[in-house]
């Protein structure tokens, strides 16, 4: 699109706004506590869709209407577990983690590794570099993303674009911390919510409706309207592309990725820490999911409708760039409105993106300042201190990750998002559902099973891309290992005193009712 | 249903509904 000067004002006074939040979020910041955890005292709705505005990134609007146009109905899972991953995380996770991380004054997840699983500092040390790792990676993707988005609809350069949005996210994460991330999430998953349920019923009506669309899918390929593709390609003889992944084995590693893998990603689950009172934890995980699977249903089935538009020739997806397909929804949404509205979906994406792009940046942060300098640099840094090193590690995060994704490498750019998410898989979710419901976890097996997952996800994850594609997620195996890995160790070691294990709530009950 | 199969209409619907009740139950029995 062509730059005009209400397009730019429209997004100005969004950054504006945003960092108006910023500015005001900073006069809140008086402790560590409040930096990291917005001092835990967000109110249900603020917390509800910060859990989702975390999840939801980039990949959100253009990766699954894009995901949409290129495989159809199959891959139609992936919007049920991803909203899923939200009530996973509040529920299964979040109701007891945060009930004992109030009692004991938990600011991360590492807290309470530390706790559980009697270590001061083996848990602590390699579950915080870890979660900085997969953050960063996860960034750099972000970044992409939203300089695509910004590069796309005013015509500046990809570079201009990447500096303007990692300037403007880390300004506000820098002043205001989770005040600032949950405010500013809160306006753009509102953002979010409205302008789809305006935008994909329209983009979906002007592509003939629903059921037209499915004939046409069905026209393409006739395994377009089915609820998985038969088979999975290479290997098998067959009509099917690259495309027909989504096989049920797939589905089925796809599952515990998305479900299980985003609900222990560190930008998620530290929000637990955040909500004011427990009795969020009741109607959360189905608000949350709620209206997450509508939002998701609606891009997806837009995606199916910029299929159609493009099959009829309506519009024409750009060439010369990787990843034509993730730009259907954009293009659908020029096609149904006319061009000063299509601005607000600019807008829209880029909520969805920095939406996440802050809270990763915040949760480098927060591990670096607060895992890494309180209890391995300086154990007797005064708090203000703490509170420095994680605003000054926010602008160095945003520093490294602006220079990784300055040479735009969309090639292993998907490889290494997906790698992000099988990590979290494969490290977090063991060792956090056997400490939280098991009470024969023991210190020893959640080392291994950390420790293992990673190895065996990095090295599937390795395999799939560089030597044999594989018919599952290659998270699926470092997974597996990291089960396998803390039962067979800890039943090996001796059991978790008493004392610990009843200070820490383990058991097999998500809440006791009182 | 809408120009799908019946399988697929019905799962794609079935499986978030069947979510929702579950997640209903759990606000319910809180």
């Amino acid at each position: 699109m062509d730059f005009n000067i209400e397009m730019a004002a429209i997004v100005a006074v969004y950054f504006l706004g945003l960092l108006a939040v910023g500015a005001w979020a900073s006069k809140r910041v008086k402790t560590s506590e409040d930096y990291f955890l917005a001092g835990r005292n967000l109110g249900f709705w603020v917390f509800t869709i910060l859990i989702v505005a975390s999840i939801c990134s980039g990949m959100t609007i253009l990766g699954t209407s894009g995901l949409g146009y290129v495989t159809g109905w199959p891959t139609i899972w992936e919007q049920v577990f991803v909203p899923l991953s939200a009530a996973v995380c509040i529920l299964l996770f979040g109701t007891k983690l945060h009930a004992i991380g109030s009692q004991r004054g938990y600011l991360t997840v590492q807290d309470y590794f530390s706790d559980r699983f009697y270590s001061k500092n083996g848990i602590r040390g390699l579950s915080a570099i870890t979660g900085i790792l997969v953050s960063l990676i996860y960034m750099v993707g972000q970044f992409v993303a939203i300089s695509m988005v910004l590069s796309w609809l005013f015509g500046i350069s990809y570079h201009s674009a990447l500096l303007i949005s990692a300037l403007i996210v880390s300004a506000y994460v820098i002043m205001g911390g989770l005040y600032a991330v949950a405010w500013s999430n809160l306006i753009q998953g509102l953002l979010l919510i409205a302008g789809v349920l305006i935008v994909a019923p329209m983009v979906i009506s002007s592509a003939g409706g629903l059921s037209y669309i499915n004939e046409v899918l069905a026209g393409i390929d006739p395994n377009f309207v089915q609820p998985w593709f038969p088979s999975w390609y290479p290997g098998e003889a067959g009509p099917y592309a690259g495309y027909a992944f989504a096989t049920p084995l797939f589905l089925v590693s796809f599952f515990f990725l998305l479900s299980f893998g985003l609900a222990s990603a560190p930008h998620v689950i530290n929000n637990v820490f955040a909500a004011r009172e427990v009795r969020y934890f009741k109607w959360a995980p189905l608000a949350a999911f709620s209206i997450y699977v509508v939002i998701m249903y609606l891009i997806k089935i837009t995606g199916f409708a910029g299929r159609v538009l493009t099959t009829e020739g309506e519009i024409v997806l750009p060439s010369g760039v990787s990843n034509p397909s993730d730009y259907v929804f954009i293009l659908g949404a020029e096609h149904a409105f006319p061009s000063i509205i299509s601005v607000f979906i600019g807008v829209i994406i880029l909520a969805a993106v920095m939406s996440t792009t802050d809270r990763l940046m915040l949760t480098i942060g927060t591990y670096f300042g607060w895992d890494v300098y309180k209890r391995f640099l300086r154990p007797d840094a005064p708090d203000r201190m703490v509170t420095l090193v994680s605003r000054m590690t926010v602008a160095a995060a945003a520093a490294l990750t602006l220079l990784l994704a300055w040479k735009n490498p969309p090639a292993l750019l998907a490889w290494l998002i997906w790698m992000g998410i099988g990590l979290m898989l494969a490290c977090y979710v063991a060792p956090l559902l056997a400490g939280l419901y098991w009470r024969r976890a023991t210190r020893e097996g959640a080392i291994f099973s950390m420790v293992l997952g990673l190895l065996a996800a990095g090295f599937a994850g390795y395999w799939h891309q560089f030597v044999q594609p594989l018919p599952v997620h290659f998270s699926l195996f470092g997974f597996v290992l990291s089960i396998v890995a803390i039962v067979v160790v800890s039943l090996a070691t001796s059991k978790p005193s008493e004392k610990v294990l009843d200070e820490t709530m383990t058991g097999f009950y998500i809440r006791k009712r009182r | 249903m809408f120009g799908l199969p019946f399988d697929t209409f019905f799962l794609v619907i079935a499986t978030p509904v069947l979510i929702i009740l579950v997640l209903l139950f759990w606000a319910l029995r809180w």
